[in-house]
């Protein structure tokens, strides 16, 4: 990783750590502060609704009371006390319904001591049945209490009162209550997205439709079921965050309030729900505005460090751009010098050790000229004396024959003059070689088929009259199918094959089998010649192209230095792989299109 | 049950009694007006538009005779018709018109045109007529006949036009659902009515004739039922008719299984309809176990069951199979409802369940139905039409035959009767002679209104 980019981690990393923490600290002061103001709210809306409770209970007794005072009261209860009511207080059926209308009560019976239902408001038709509920609440029941009312279409919730009214050694039970429904908890002022609901405990099991919703939002209860449940069982109030759906703004923190009847039952439920839709909004905006900051930040960063890269990386990034120059064999690159820091001396100091580079190449260069010059006077000197020496020789016996037996000079002329021409001649041959490497002609590129070239210099070495007495040298041939053309110079490419073949030959004096292979690969041919035979030590596989360096007895040495300088010259590169006993292989790779082939092909077939 | 028939008995006496304590003499003139919670849409005594309230049962009667009338024994005398004879098997039956009968427009009462109002009200029925008398031939034999054309549906009827009868009073305007106003035909066969005409006003409840009659606006109105031991009590003229109304609850099948017959009987078993009658009605009906009261029949006391909500039960345990009933009542009779609650009650008492519906097609209804003839086969067959009952078979005409007849429509557990209750009316103290015939139908014609007290 780059310095620039480790510097641009580092500082997104800070800026994102920061807004991260930033952000969890708000939200979490957004909650707390959101559960108090809920806390707060909730109460006060609990208050409320006590004090309507308690309103209205007053309310529902006054009215009891002034119907217990009233005279029809009294009039039933007397004739309760004669005994005439006995199956004959169809006068009364509607008593209670009138009454109840008057004193715009919603419940309202006359009941017996016995619990006999003698006129019932909410169930005219239920007369002459007993209700032994109304005795047993009248015994505790000083002010108003919620209590289940009994009615045809089923049960209803109800703040009711219980009086009594005595005549004689009679009593007549006066009941009567309001109905505790939607209309009730619609005059509850709500605070905004709080609601109240009202859960009507009138069933053994859970049912929705039991709970009142004055928003008429709810749907279904079924969320609420355990809160309820648990509510009613342990008596006291619960609060409970409940999951409406799967979308996290609707989840309302609710909390249950049990509504105690007589004799410890809880006859209903009082629900106040608190939407966390504001605070589930609210911390949406700051995860917003968190990321907005945070991207804000990385943008910042990457600014930043583009700042910062500027100022202390870019001369770094020169310093290794010059250095990769300088490895790839640019010696005269140099970095400009803009500061007096660290880095400034650095970069003077990077000049100066290119600039000893340079001088200790020149020095190399200058070396090994001369210790090319002075391989070359030694190689001309040896490949010159040999022939020289016969010359000298011959002339010498020339000039002694001449003075000694004159009679004889012709013959020995003639042997002479023979042995000077083919001594001179090897000299040509000689001269005629140095002249020939130091003349490397420049590759004419056009598009060949490798394996064509392959062929062709490998018919030249299978020709029988070379090789039938002499060696018994197999020669393999697995040329891939199908390659394409490469760019390359045919008579170059077959001077250098020719020479490796011929290598190969001489290194299997007593025979062997020649492998010539051929294949393509992404861009490049390759050609690998083989052969099985001595092999060559690693020391001579490091020396092998180096210009008159020879491991055989008679070699110029220039042969694979041609070899070389021809691959060179396609833009390939020459590797020899080999072991001593284990033959040697040389793998030649030529790119298939040079752009300067490329051009001259195109030039050509143009 | 001693107390409220010794309040009847009170009751029947001061109704005896009142014509001959009457301070004045019976004069002709004056208006009677009446209020009525009915509400008919036609006068045609052959439209089944007309209902079969006892109120418009005694509105037609107003206007159209019938070629019988009943007697209060039940036995058809002459009315329209002077005489009439059946061929054996009474298939046939030849009735002869009186000859002094007219029309409301002049025109004399033909055998034809009693012929063709019989015809209209009986489309089953072969009716024509021959030299002077109208032949009515059945398809089956029909021994009931002469008690069956003291039906009001029979009433005799001249449709071309105006609708006209041969009654005692004239239709002069007809408000169509409103109000009636009848004048008195001078030239009535059986005599001119004391009064000059009668207004009739309807559709009014039971609050706004109350009303009515105590600010003098009316002179006759109905009592609810429920209503009518406070209207004596307060001191008003009520007059209550015999026990002339079934209510019962009838179902739309018959049971589809034995244990649903349990079932029903057990409901039947759970309705304590001493009470509802005490309570509900103010002793102003009787506990009916049969179709026909027993003051009809003197035999309806053998279908009697007493209310006995531990069989019930029982019967409930031993038929274990998932039922729920729902019934439906009139939401115009505020009493209906109290009652289909109160039957609601009873059914959950015994572990039935039977739900208080506003179906139209409710598996039982509450109805209240009129006895509309003193004839008991008669009124059987009424009964039968009017609740939905197969008609009843008759072997012959004796009282088992009718037992018999009335017995198989209450085994077969379609039918359960509840009360036989009264229909009652309270007068102004300026009507005189109010009078009904025994099976509550009004007798105006004699009723005469104090001068002065309009």
């Amino acid at each position: 990783m780059s310095f620039r980019r480790k510097l641009l981690t580092v500082f997104a990393l800070t800026v994102c750590l920061s807004v991260a923490a930033v952000t969890r600290v708000i939200s979490t002061m957004t909650r707390r502060a959101f559960e108090k103001s809920n806390e707060e709210r909730t109460a006060a809306l609990v208050a409320q609704f006590r004090r309507e409770f308690d309103r209205r209970g007053e309310d529902v007794l006054h009215h009891v009371e002034n119907i217990a005072a009233s005279e029809p009261t009294t009039r039933m209860a007397l004739a309760l006390s004669r005994g005439s009511l006995n199956y004959d207080y169809g006068a009364y059926l509607n008593q209670a319904k009138n009454i109840a209308e008057n004193q715009q009560l919603d419940f309202l019976q006359f009941v017996s001591e016995d619990g006999t239902i003698l006129s019932s408001a909410q169930w005219p038709a239920k007369f002459g049945y007993r209700d032994m509920s109304v005795p047993l609440a009248a015994s505790d029941a000083k002010g108003s209490f919620l209590r289940k009312e009994e009615l045809p279409e089923g049960a209803a919730l109800s703040l009711s009162a219980i009086r009594m009214v005595h005549i004689g050694d009679k009593t007549l039970y006066v009941v009567g209550g309001r109905r505790i429904d939607k209309a009730f908890m619609a005059t509850l002022e709500l605070p905004a997205g709080m609601r109240a609901m009202l859960y009507q405990n009138l069933l053994p099991e859970f049912s929705s439709h039991l709970l009142v919703d004055p928003s008429a939002a709810l749907i279904n209860a079924e969320p609420l079921r355990a809160l309820i449940q648990q509510t009613e069982q342990q008596k006291r109030e619960i609060t409970q965050l409940v999951h409406w759906n799967s979308d996290p703004s609707d989840d309302e923190t609710v909390r249950a309030i049990p509504l105690m009847g007589q004799g410890g039952n809880v006859p209903g439920v009082l629900l106040i729900g608190a939407s966390r839709r504001p605070y589930v909004e609210l911390r949406q905006h700051i995860r917003s505005a968190g990321l907005l900051v945070g991207s804000l930040g990385i943008v910042l960063s990457v600014l930043l460090s583009g700042w910062a890269a500027a100022r202390v990386t870019r001369p770094v990034e020169q310093l290794a751009e010059a250095a990769r120059r300088v490895a790839a064999g640019d010696w005269n690159t140099r970095v400009d010098v803009t500061s007096t820091d660290e880095l400034g001396e650095l970069a003077s100091s990077f000049n100066r050790m290119t600039n000893e580079l340079l001088d200790q190449k020149e020095r190399l260069v200058q070396t090994e000229r001369v210790a090319a010059w002075r391989e070359l006077a030694r190689r001309l000197a040896h490949e010159l004396k040999n022939p020289l020496f016969p010359l000298q020789l011959t002339v010498e016996n020339l000039i002694r024959a001449r003075q000694q037996t004159p009679e004889h000079f012709d013959e020995v002329f003639h042997e002479s003059s023979a042995t000077l021409l083919a001594e001179i001649t090897n000299l040509k041959a000689i001269i005629s070689r140095f002249s020939d490497f130091s003349k490397m002609p420049q590759p004419q590129f056009q598009l060949v088929q490798l394996n064509e070239v392959v062929k062709n210099a490998a018919r030249l070495f299978q020709s029988p009259s070379q090789s039938a007495e002499e060696v018994k040298i197999q020669y393999e041939m697995r040329l891939q199918e199908n390659m394409q053309d490469i760019a390359a110079d045919p008579d170059l490419l077959h001077r250098a094959i020719s020479n490796l073949l011929l290598n190969a030959v001489d290194a299997m004096p007593h025979g062997g089998v020649l492998t010539l292979q051929t294949r393509e690969s992404g861009d490049n041919a390759f050609l690998a010649i083989s052969d099985t035979g001595t092999g060559l030590s690693v020391e001579e596989c490091q020396r092998l192209f180096t210009p008159y360096y020879t491991t055989k007895a008679h070699g110029t040495g220039l042969g694979l230095a041609m070899v070389q300088s021809a691959v060179s010259d396609h833009g390939g590169k020459i590797t020899v792989q080999s072991a001593p006993g284990r033959g040697t292989t040389f793998i030649i790779e030529l790119p298939r299109i040079l752009d300067k082939s490329a051009k001259q092909a195109g030039s050509a077939s143009a | 049950m001693r107390l409220t028939a010794l309040l009847l008995l009170a009751s029947f006496s001061g109704m005896l009694r009142a014509p001959a304590s009457a301070a004045t003499r019976p004069h002709y003139g004056g208006t009677l007006r009446i209020a009525l919670h009915a509400a008919p849409t036609t006068l045609d005594p052959a439209d089944p538009a007309l209902g079969d309230s006892v109120a418009a049962e005694n509105i037609s009667r107003l206007v159209f005779d019938t070629l019988t009338v009943l007697d209060d024994h039940g036995v058809p005398k002459p009315a329209l018709t002077s005489s009439w004879s059946a061929e054996p098997g009474n298939q046939r039956w030849r009735f002869m018109p009186r000859n002094d009968v007219k029309f409301q427009d002049g025109s004399s009462l033909t055998p034809e045109a009693a012929a063709s109002s019989l015809r209209a009200a009986n489309p089953e029925w072969k009716v024509f007529s021959t030299g002077g008398a109208v032949i009515i031939e059945t398809a089956s034999a029909a021994p009931y006949l002469p008690a069956e054309l003291a039906l009001t549906r029979n009433g005799i009827a001249k449709r071309e036009g105006k609708l006209m009868g041969t009654g005692p009073f004239a239709i002069a305007e007809w408000d169509l659902g409103k109000k009636l106003t009848l004048t008195a035909r001078e030239d009535y066969w059986g005599g001119r009515p004391f009064l000059d005409s009668i207004v009739i006003e309807l559709g009014k409840s039971f609050r706004e004739q109350m009303i009515s009659l105590d600010l003098g606006r009316v002179d006759v109105i109905e009592v609810a039922a429920e209503q009518a031991l406070r209207g004596v009590a307060e001191g008003r003229r009520v007059r209550s008719s015999p026990p002339q109304e079934l209510i019962a609850v009838v179902f739309a099948q018959d049971p589809r299984s034995e244990e649903e017959a349990h079932m029903r009987q057990a409901l039947s078993s759970s309705i304590d309809r001493a009470a509802i009658n005490a309570v509900l009605f103010q002793a102003r009906g009787e506990p009916a176990a049969g179709l026909l009261p027993n003051w009809m029949t003197g035999y309806e006391f053998l279908f009697a069951k007493d209310f006995n909500l531990q069989e019930a039960r029982q019967v409930r345990a031993q038929n274990s199979i998932g039922l729920t009933w729902t019934l439906g009542y009139d939401r115009n009779d505020a009493a209906a409802r109290l009652l289909a609650e109160r039957i609601a009650l009873s059914a959950s008492d015994a572990g039935l369940e039977l739900r208080v519906a506003n179906s139209k097609t409710p598996d039982a209804r509450l109805v209240r139905v009129p006895v509309t003839s003193l004839d008991g086969e008669v009124a059987l067959r009424k009964l039968a039409a009017l609740l939905g009952l197969p008609q009843p078979i008759f072997n012959g005409n004796s009282p088992e035959e009718l037992y018999a007849a009335e017995a198989a429509p209450l085994k077969s557990g379609r039918v359960i009767p509840l009360l036989h209750v009264r229909a009652s009316y309270a007068l102004s103290d300026a009507v005189k002679n109010w009078a009904e015939e025994r099976d509550g139908s009004w007798r105006l014609e004699d009723v005469w209104v104090e001068a002065g007290k309009p």
